[in-house]
């Protein structure tokens, strides 16, 4: 009798198995550790089928491929926190080596330099984009990270000291521009804690974080505000002010943390990042360097903190160090912040992280280098206002916001004689080919072009999109 | 053949990337994107408020492509890994990954896919989420799965956060969460996360929770425990149903740390335990790789009462039959899937008028964990494990990885005298010895872990947990062969009888890198370049 291929155990070993231990079956071994809990055997299962083999595994899966669009004949011009970005095949090369994906949190830094200096360099070169003192091993996601940053805010808000527990005083201020997806994920993580999540409005016009709203909402009652939150750019596609929102924060007697996010850290090759405006935390989305979109995930939390904040951090940290004969090692520090150790006590429960994807982004970034970087950052920004300039020219549309934008817009569809609002458009453009961008509302979509979108592309959407709204 | 894999070590060395940078140099094409004819001449200006404008480009290391490649290869063979030598860290299941699930993860349209695709598109994939979620509902007996969970941790916060949720909605404030003392430290990390008091339970040396030790602990004020089954000795909880039936008695539910499934995957249920909740971590038992520390995915399934706080959004099928809709993810017998008779009809058209959508309609949700719908890339590694194996090889996992431990319990409790804890009975997945016996020949757990590794071997799990002294916990998983376990047992044999207090405080010394300074690493933290 056969085996099958994942184990290394034949028939005759197995029963030697048995042999050994003095156990007649697999209903005696089970028997004897579970007790009455009921044996389950293949009639438990109705959905479950037989056994494939691989090459009709191999086939399953190529008709589930063969049944969505193809990657070559479907424009992604959708961004909404997770964008179309090109990686190259050493990234895919390299990180099919089984010495990066197949072992776990690097627990013995002896026999896992190699994850480790990744690491590390992965840390350096994220900081460097960020303008950042300290980049964590990775978060899950942008959402994760931006939840966690604020629960961060809130340990380290000084009124905090007094009464750690209770957060019935405290609000979070989070601007309208934050994408509503991680909006929803900071709900969910602070949902117990007391405190309360207040919108601070967008400007109408520019779209971007409304100064005058803001300033009333810190000036107003008495509440502890441990931290206020943008994004940057925002859900909308457009570039905050940093500067001004900066200003106005460090202003305020007890300063709340100025928290900032980012779907696109792509962006800061063109315009300055958070750390050039004093951001003490920043928080975001990291796929867009050198990951797939994989239908939504996994992502790449970035979570990056000014020094004086490091004890607060959570996730891992990878650190230089020596070994005994004086040689450069890496190891993950600061430990004692963490679960495995501090067990209730921790910054976070995180564990599993999204190291694999961070060393992916290492490889990416080394890749790019300094002046790819730049330059593909600046082709985005490029093509978004190509794109936006034609959609524009056909009258079709509308801009719903001024402020200046990276790689992503959003656009009103003007009334038309169909009746064709955002989601109708959408729908029509993907039947198209198209993935023309995410509803904001009954009449607003959100477009992003990256390097991914050439000239031709671009020309599609604008061809298609008249014949969807003329039509 | 050498008896251990462990010979000498060769190691190619490295400095970073960016003391390797010579001015201009690239190793990334850019896309011309037809912009040939226009060029890139206009500044960044000619777009943007100059005022927004990054003067100084970030400093990236500037190198090529075969710099890069040659980097991180070299980097790469610093590292073991499970396709390079036994691994039995235990609590982590580093079983095997199956290298046709990267194939398929890897197929271009898949890994593509932007998430906010219409669902009219993306059938097929919409169809795995939700035929995942049915099989692992006949796995564990449980009502429905949720994947927003990104790992175990996340799935043991989204669970408690049902708890919570729950007793909020019946405006009960219940404040504790009942933890052993050898659970995995996520567990009262979680629990506070949550916004639980975590009340930790004293196991003793008994290795499982009694349930007359439990009555104690149980009070109005407790909304649940969270208990791993089998525990982290890998001892399954004999008590288990009793635990349940007082939980449920007190009104409390049983959240089950799922980390060690791979004890009874195909085998038992935890329905059939009364469990309420549970995690599974599908990158332990569910094959999916490790990646170095993730990414990973915490899969978390409730009973029926619970479906409807489960986190949003999720995939369900909707089925057409005349006027009448109907909807959900695992109704039986109404949706229900022949996935062998949907391939023959190229996964989606099979004309069975079912359509699968993405929803948000869960009446006491807790929520979004994410800003997608799930860990895709990582649930369809899982998936295609499953229907690997079929129904008729699943119930084997466990059996092998059950035998493989007690294989290992047995052998080395002949070797490690009086260092077997539990000594008495049978284990599950993984066994864990303390330090006594190796503490007589002068070496200590941690040398023995650094020793280990010249032998050729990733060390197992140490000093975890933590009220076993000087805690070694092996898990050798199923896809290990006995020829392995035993050279690994040989090796623990050589250093118990004949390594020197000498040898052992210099190990590991094959390495590329000897011990860690971890002190001056913590004192002078270095962060980045």
């Amino acid at each position: 009798m056969n085996n099958f291929r994942y184990f290394p155990a034949s028939k005759r070993d197995i029963a030697k198995l048995y042999r050994f231990l003095g156990i007649k079956d697999k209903k005696e071994l089970f028997g004897k550790i579970i007790g009455d809990i009921p044996l389950i055997d293949a009639d438990a299962f109705k959905i479950l089928p037989e056994e494939m083999d691989e090459e009709f595994l191999n086939r399953f899966f190529l008709n589930v491929s063969s049944g969505i669009p193809a990657k070559d004949k479907f424009s992604v011009f959708a961004g909404g926190g997770i964008y179309s970005h090109f990686v190259p095949a050493a990234i895919d090369a390299l990180i099919s080596r089984s010495e990066f994906y197949t072992p776990y949190t690097p627990y013995q830094p002896e026999v896992s330099q190699g994850t480790l200096f990744a690491l590390f360099e992965f840390q350096s070169m994220i900081a460097e984009i960020l303008g950042m003192d300290v980049v964590n091993a990775s978060m899950y996601d942008g959402a994760e990270s931006l939840a966690e940053a604020v629960l961060m805010a809130m340990r380290l808000s000084p009124a905090n000291r007094d009464m750690p527990a209770s957060h019935k005083e405290d609000i979070i201020l989070i601007s309208g521009g934050v994408n509503p997806g991680c909006d929803s994920v900071i709900k969910t993580f602070t949902g117990g804690t007391g405190v309360k999540i207040v919108k601070i409005k967008l400007n109408g016009i520019t779209g971007r974080t409304d100064i005058e709203d803001l300033k009333q909402k810190l000036a107003s009652g008495s509440a502890r505000v441990p931290a206020v939150v943008v994004q940057q750019p925002n859900y909308f596609g457009i570039i905050e002010d940093l500067e001004e929102l900066e200003r106005l924060i460090k202003n305020i007697a007890i300063e709340p943390l100025f928290i900032v996010s980012s779907t696109e850290p792509y962006s800061f090759g063109v315009i300055n990042p958070p750390g050039f405006y004093g951001a003490d935390i920043f928080a975001g989305e990291g796929n867009s360097f050198g990951n797939y979109m994989n239908f939504g995930g996994p992502l790449l939390g970035l979570f990056a903190a000014k020094k004086d904040y490091v004890r607060q951090m959570p996730g891992r940290i990878a650190g230089k160090t020596k070994d005994g004969k004086g040689r450069d090692a890496y190891a993950f520090i600061l430990s004692t912040r963490e679960q495995h150790i501090r067990r209730g006590a921790a910054t976070s429960n995180i564990c599993t992280n999204s190291s694999l994807n961070a060393v992916r982004a290492a490889i990416y970034l080394s890749l790019c280098s300094k002046t790819g970087f730049k330059e593909i950052a600046f082709l985005n920004l490029k093509l978004a206002h190509i794109l936006r300039d034609k959609l524009l020219c056909t009258g079709l549309f509308e801009p719903l916001y001024s402020g200046d934008f990276f790689n992503e817009f959003s656009l009103k569809i003007k009334k038309n004689k169909n009746g064709i609002g955002a989601a109708l458009f959408i729908e029509e453009m993907a039947k198209r080919g198209i993935l023309a961008g995410i509803a904001a509302s009954e009449s607003a979509i959100i477009i992003s072009a990256t390097e991914n979108n050439n000239i031709s592309e671009i020309e599609k959407y604008v061809l298609n999109a008249k014949e969807v709204l003329y039509a | 053949m050498p008896k251990f894999p462990g010979i000498r070590g060769f190691f190619l060395d490295e400095v970073p990337l960016l003391r390797q940078s010579s001015r201009g140099v690239r190793g990334v094409s850019i896309p011309d994107c037809g912009l040939k004819k226009t060029g890139l001449k206009k500044d960044e200006g000619a777009y943007i408020n100059k005022k927004f404008i990054r003067k100084d480009p970030p400093n990236l290391p500037e190198v090529s492509e075969p710099s890069v490649v040659r980097h991180f290869t070299r980097l790469s063979s610093w590292n073991m890994c499970v396709d390079s030598v036994f691994y039995p860290l235990g609590s982590c299941t580093m079983k095997y990954n199956p290298k046709i699930n990267e194939k398929i993860a890897g197929l271009e349209n898949i890994k593509n896919i932007h998430p906010e695709t219409p669902s009219f598109l993306i059938q097929p994939l919409l169809k795995i989420i939700h035929d995942f979620n049915c099989i692992l509902c006949e796995l564990t007996g449980l009502a429905e799965f949720s994947f927003a969970p990104q790992a175990g941790a996340a799935g043991e916060f989204a669970g408690l956060k049902i708890i919570k949720k729950y007793f909020d909605m019946k405006g009960k404030n219940r404040k504790k969460i009942l933890v052993p003392d050898s659970s995995h430290g996520t567990n009262p990390a979680s629990s506070v996360l949550a916004g639980f008091t975590p009340v930790e339970i004293k196991t003793g040396n008994a290795g499982t929770l009694a349930a007359e030790a439990l009555e104690k602990y149980i009070s109005k004020d407790v909304a649940g425990i969270m208990i791993t089954n089998p525990n982290t000795f890998g001892i399954f909880e004999k008590d288990i149903r009793k635990i349940s039936d007082i939980m449920h008695k007190n009104g409390s539910f049983v959240y089950m740390d799922g980390a060690n499934f791979n004890a009874f995957l195909g085998n038992a249920r935890v329905s059939d335990m009364g469990i309420d909740i549970i995690q599974l971590n599908l990158h332990k038992t569910f094959s999916t790789p490790h990646g170095g520390g993730g990414p990973g995915s915490g899969a978390i399934g409730v009973v029926e009462s619970l479906k409807e706080y489960l986190p949003v959004p999720y995939v369900k099928a909707v089925i057409k039959s005349g006027a009448n809709v109907k909807s959900g993810v695992v109704d039986n017998g109404h949706i229900k899937q022949d996935i062998k008779g949907a391939i023959k009809a190229k996964g989606l058209k099979s004309g069975s008028g079912l359509f699968y959508v993405t929803a948000a309609d869960k009446k006491y949700t807790i929520g979004r964990m994410a800003p997608f719908l799930c860990s895709f890339a990582v649930l369809v590694r899982a998936y295609a494990y499953l229907l690997s194996l079929g129904k008729n090889n699943i119930g084997s996992v466990s059996e092998i990885a059950v035998l493989n431990a007690n294989y290992v319990k047995k052998k080395l409790a002949k070797i490690l005298q009086g260092s077997d804890p539990f000594e008495e009975g049978l284990c599950m997945h993984e066994c864990v010895f303390n330090d006594k016996a190796i503490e007589e020949s002068g070496v200590s757990t941690l040398e023995l872990a650094k020793l280990l590794i010249d032998y050729g071997f990733h060390p197992p799990t140490v000093y975890f947990p933590k009220n076993i002294h000087g805690a070694i916990m092996i898990e050798p998983t199923e896809t290990e062969s006995i020829r392995t376990i035993d050279s690994f047992i040989k090796a623990v044999e050589e250093i118990k009888f004949k390594v020197k207090k000498s040898r052992a405080v210099k190990s590991p010394q094959k390495t590329k890198i000897g011990r860690v300074n971890e002190v001056l690493a913590n004192k002078k933290p270095v962060f980045k370049y």
